[in-house]
């Protein structure tokens, strides 16, 4: 895979004294869909609002299918940018606004074409007279992203695409868009808060925060094996727990137990995570706690969330989460508060943090 | 029950207004224009005589005389034509400055807004005063192009129908920014972006977005200062020349030189019918096009 499609390069952004992004780098591949996650004031959006023409960089360049693109006007680049707000003009219809790019070079039977055919593709030929004013968020949404997708653009940024949507809604959605891009191939840059929605949609994403890209990669490999702490917090539930070199083994004085790692850890101390959903939970009558890598604990709070409870368990000074499926609708299975219970883990489940 | 009658009140407040203050004026203007003139005070006879038995004494006559005449005609028509340039060059410099204020940010668009009020403040006789000191053969600016050697002699920048142009551009130009301020003020940036990002350049961005999501607060900029222009008496009086000759300045003169009451109101009334109305049939047009395109 080319995976020089789109390069940012050395990209730095202040505004005033506000350091907004330092010394971007980033590959982009072609047909990838990649998600940049952060939380507000991370820097995302200026990072895309610098890809869509709409502010200029201090330093760096941006690279896209070869072409330099950092000083091109907005109107000059092979690329579309999706509003959050989605910015559909109110005083033209949905046929127009959607014609509204491709106007200028094309003839009144092309474009008839281009927009039923996009129409079509989004499932809004029925909307095409409306005002925009009159449609539902989800169909502002499509008409948003018809208009973008109409020019054919090498790249399509993202700007929230689904904040605005209700949840159920943005659940159809997403799975549409993934759909969506698979078909059409083209390259989609978006930007969100929400790491479900980064996780679901992105084959790559990174994770931002103050400016900076703190990792970026597959889902599965920043949910798995995140390098950092901050990364291990913001995606998913994260157990963290300090540990340091004690004899041959490893020791949480928060904990009180051992740890057995089945790898050598380069810092005497450091911080570990483990994912809730790798903790195994059992009745502390089946069996004894051993050695390493269990604990036993009491149950302080539970809830029930349908395919998953979650426990919250006490030992010692710290509270752990525990995810425990729901194999069986037997309630045998589930754990009353107050409970004693065992909690055990694979060696491989636990994941060292860099810093 | 007290509470609907204030809400009844309130409903209606403004049509009470309307009449007290239009209507009712009118309606007395009306009654002059279509009296019998005489020397006297008033200057005018009675309508209605009840000296032997009720008659009716009205004439048509000043309506007459003044559509007959292309000296009420013309002026009506300069006025007319000075008011549409005026508004022209307000729209001109106006929208720019009020696009720039509505899109700043607040700190520099609150001292903007002062800016723009502040000239209010003053006297408008004072600052229309100021202008011929400006502007005279000894005044500043000829003083400075003298002096610079950009001319040899003095021009002659007062007295004709653009130092009036101007005068009138300089003192409604507020009245063209504020209200397109208020209006650009709610516009959404995005959609300049957007339309930018699909492919249009600024000045197609300005003509195929901004001008037609604006038209309502050019509408109302552009008719508070159409319309009191038409009728503007004071800056031709003291800008202009007699090289034209304006509505507001004939009127003054049928007025308060001639002493023909029945005439000057029959030239106020029909000036008045005359903008008045198209205007109320664009108001209806326009609300219901707006209404139609959600604007």
């Amino acid at each position: 895979m080319d995976n020089n499609f789109l390069v940012i390069e050395n990209i730095s952004k202040s505004f005033g004294d506000n350091k907004v992004l330092e010394n971007i780098n980033l590959n982009i591949s072609k047909s990838e869909f990649f998600g940049l996650l952060g939380s507000s004031g991370s820097g995302k959006t200026t990072l895309l609002r610098i890809l869509g023409g709409f502010e200029k960089p201090d330093t760096g360049r941006i690279i896209l299918d070869g072409i330099d693109i950092t000083n091109l006007e907005p109107f000059d680049r092979p690329l579309n940018y999706m509003f959050q707000s989605y910015a559909l003009f109110p005083h033209l219809n949905v046929f127009n606004n959607l014609a509204f790019g491709i106007k200028e070079n094309f003839t009144q039977k092309e474009i008839e074409i281009n927009v039923r055919n996009i129409a079509e593709l989004l499932s809004i030929e029925h909307l095409l007279n409306r005002r925009i004013k009159q449609l539902s968020g989800g169909e502002q949404q499509r008409v948003a992203l018809g208009r973008c997708l109409i020019k054919k653009p090498k790249l399509l940024l993202l700007d929230e695409p689904l904040a605005a949507l209700d949840k159920k809604l943005r659940s159809k959605t997403q799975l549409e868009l993934t759909t969506l891009q698979k078909k059409l191939k083209i390259t989609f840059v978006f930007v969100t808060h929400d790491q479900e929605e980064a996780m679901s949609l992105s084959d790559r994403m990174a994770i931002m925060k103050n400016g900076l890209i703190l990792e970026c990669s597959s889902p599965e490999e920043i949910y798995e094996n995140p390098k950092s702490l901050y990364t291990a917090n913001f995606i998913g539930i994260a157990n963290i727990i300090e540990i340091y070199k004690k004899d041959e083994n490893f020791y949480s004085d928060d904990l009180g137990i051992n740890f057995k790692l089945n790898k050598e850890l380069k810092n005497t101390k450091t911080n570990i995570l483990l994912r809730p959903e790798k903790i195994k939970i059992q009745s502390i009558n089946n069996l004894k706690t051993s050695l390493f890598n269990s604990f036993s604990g009491e149950i302080l709070e539970k809830s029930y969330l349908g395919s998953f409870t979650r426990y919250e368990i006490k030992i010692k000074n710290m509270i752990i989460s525990v995810l425990d499926q729901n194999f069986n609708s037997n309630s045998n299975y589930n754990f009353p508060k107050g409970e004693k219970v065992i909690c055990t883990w694979e060696s491989e489940s636990i994941k060292a943090l860099e810093d | 029950m007290k509470n609907k009658l204030f809400e009844k009140y309130f409903v209606f407040s403004p049509y009470f207004w309307l009449v007290l203050f239009f209507f009712i004026p009118l309606a007395i203007i009306f009654k002059i224009s279509i009296s019998v003139s005489e020397w006297g005070m008033p200057p005018y006879q009675d309508i209605f005589l009840f000296d032997n038995g009720f008659k009716i004494n009205t004439t048509f006559e000043n309506y007459v005389y003044i559509f007959s005449d292309y000296y009420y005609i013309g002026s009506f028509v300069n006025s007319l034509i000075l008011a549409l340039i005026s508004t022209f060059f307000c729209l001109l410099i106006g929208f720019p400055l009020a696009f720039y204020i509505a899109t700043s940010n607040i700190r520099l668009r609150n001292i903007l807004l002062v800016l723009v009020v502040i000239p209010f403040w003053s006297s408008f006789l004072l600052r229309v005063y100021a202008w011929k000191i400006i502007l005279q053969n000894n005044g500043i600016l000829n003083v400075i192009l003298l002096n610079l050697g950009i001319i040899s002699e003095p021009l002659q920048l007062l007295y004709n129908q653009y130092a009036v142009i101007m005068g009138i551009v300089y003192t409604y130009l507020p009245l063209m920014i504020l209200p397109l301020y208020g209006y650009l003020n709610k516009f959404d940036l995005n959609l300049i972006e957007a339309s930018k990002d699909l492919g249009l350049n600024r000045i197609k961005t300005f003509f195929k977005v901004i001008l037609p999501l604006s038209v309502p607060g050019i509408v109302a900029g552009s008719l508070l200062v159409f319309i009191p222009v038409v009728g503007e008496f004071i800056i031709p009086e003291m800008l202009g020349g007699s090289d034209r000759l304006y509505y507001g300045k004939i009127l003054w003169e049928e007025f308060f030189v001639n002493r023909n009451w029945p005439g000057a109101s029959a030239l106020a009334f029909s000036g008045i019918i005359i903008l008045v109305l198209p205007i109320v049939i664009f108001q209806i047009l326009y609300s219901r096009w707006s209404q139609k395109n959600e604007i």
